[in-house]
């Protein structure tokens, strides 16, 4: 019971690796440019909503810093900043341990869109991208929110069943 | 609250930072990237394989065609190798009898290093990808990026097993980190243009500061002439697809389509300027 919490960071490794490596291969050709699925950032939205923002904040900000520094290509930090900010946020507003899975799947949808609204703006506000936001909206941010929704039915039932195992052990942990 | 102002101005305080000219990295960062691209390169190519295989059997029908194709190529290749032979000989002849200094002569004596990518970030605000050499193999930023199709990127961050390539199509003419590249016609070497910006909106480059009289036309293969430094001569960067008169009514302007094809990376091609003594 005890190995539960590393292998959620094993599994959050994983997926960035899979992400960057298998993914692109698995999207048509003439969508590569557009979907950029982060999975990672998914499975810290379950942890944000299923066990404790504080968590997934944390989370949201090592796998971001991890993802600028390996795609380090003009500016560092965006990603840290935004998936710390978008899972926090949204287990502010979603999170409850026994929460439904509509609930779930609003918090997927409403978080894609805050996760590329965020990185959009930031790039935007640095002056490194000049296309206009409903452009991007309907060119990338939409495409992806559907990816993730779709990644977000598929690992619904076995990360749930999981992160209340975590759960359960916290409060074990709290109570002794 | 106050915490959380204090993180905002924290990451704001690194992106600024980060964003200017900052060429070397320190060593947790490096570390970090050789560790995942270690991890990365395991998984890349077998998934490049696989995927490499379907393709492979849907396009089989095509192959017969190809062949001939690459036949006709091949032979043409063989007859003007003769001819660049001789002429690039009495090149070098002409050149140590006009007595050019030893920099002079290597100035256009690029490597060709082989490098397997090992991931892809297709973020359309920063695309990037990582390629498995690094420092150890005497990679330095700045270095041009070419497919078997053409310019690809440049070399944006190294480190000690790997490095991070800032595709083409993030160049833009607002961003300060951007070298604008100077460019030629394949054909007509009169031809003079600068490419310092990509239209995401339509997938092609920007030539800008072509002269009202310039034999540019449309189809012409654009290639970096060399002069400006940083890129080096000869690198295919794409054909023309259209010229138009530019903003400003003086000078024309064309749209170039990349000849690289963005997407299922496998090699790359760093090249290698020589040294510059100073």
């Amino acid at each position: 019971m005890m190995m539960r919490r590393p292998v959620l960071i094993l599994l959050l490794f994983i997926l960035f690796i899979l992400e960057g490596t298998v993914v692109p291969w698995l999207i048509p050709d003439s969508w590569q440019t557009r979907i950029v699925p982060n999975l990672v950032y998914i499975v810290i939205l379950f942890v944000s909503i299923y066990n404790h923002r504080h968590t997934a904040l944390v989370l949201g900000i090592v796998f971001g810093i991890m993802h600028d520094i390996v795609f380090y290509g003009q500016i560092m930090g965006t990603y840290s900043f935004a998936m710390g900010l978008s899972a926090y946020l949204m287990g502010f507003i979603f999170q409850a341990p026994r929460a439904p899975m509509p609930i779930m799947m609003t918090a997927i949808i409403l978080g894609s869109l805050l996760l590329d609204s965020t990185l959009f703006g930031i790039y935007k506000l640095f002056q490194l991208n000049h296309t206009s936001y409903d452009w991007a909206l309907v060119h990338h941010i939409l495409p992806d929110l559907f990816v993730h929704f779709v990644f977000g039915l598929m690992i619904y039932v076995p990360l749930r069943s999981q992160l209340e195992k975590i759960s359960k052990l916290n409060q074990k942990e709290k109570a002794a | 609250m106050f915490v959380i102002l204090i993180g905002l101005v924290m990451f704001i305080a690194l992106m600024g930072f980060t964003l200017g000219p900052r060429t070397t990295l320190s060593w947790p960062e490096k570390f970090l990237r050789d560790t995942v691209g270690f991890v990365q390169n395991i998984f890349y190519k077998p998934a490049g394989y696989i995927a490499g295989l379907f393709e492979d059997i849907g396009n089989m029908k095509d192959i017969h065609k190809e062949n001939e194709e690459l036949k006709i190529a091949l032979a043409q290749y063989t007859r003007e190798k003769a001819r660049f032979n001789f002429m690039e000989s009495e090149n070098i002849e002409l050149k140590t009898a006009l007595n050019f200094t030893k920099a002079q002569l290597e100035k256009n004596n690029y490597e060709h290093h082989i490098a397997q990518v090992v991931s892809v970030n297709t973020d359309p605000n920063n695309r990037s990808l990582v390629i498995d050499i690094g420092e150890r193999d005497g990679v330095k930023v700045d270095m041009s990026v070419t497919s078997v199709d053409g310019l690809v990127g440049v070399v944006s961050k190294v480190s000690n097993f790997t490095s991070t390539v800032k595709l083409i199509t993030t160049m833009d003419v607002k961003d300060p980190n951007t070298n604008a590249i100077a460019v030629t016609s394949l054909n007509n070497h009169k031809t003079f243009g600068i490419i310092e910006s990509y239209d995401e909106k339509t997938d092609t480059l920007l030539m800008t500061g072509i002269k009202e009289d310039d034999p540019l036309k449309e189809k012409d293969t654009i290639v970096s002439s060399g002069s400006g430094g940083l890129y080096p001569q000869g690198m295919i960067i794409g054909t023309v697809d259209s010229v138009q008169v530019g903003e400003m009514g003086l000078l024309r302007t064309a749209t170039i389509s990349p000849s690289a094809n963005f997407v299922d990376w496998k090699q790359l091609f760093v090249v290698f300027t020589p040294e510059v003594l100073e």
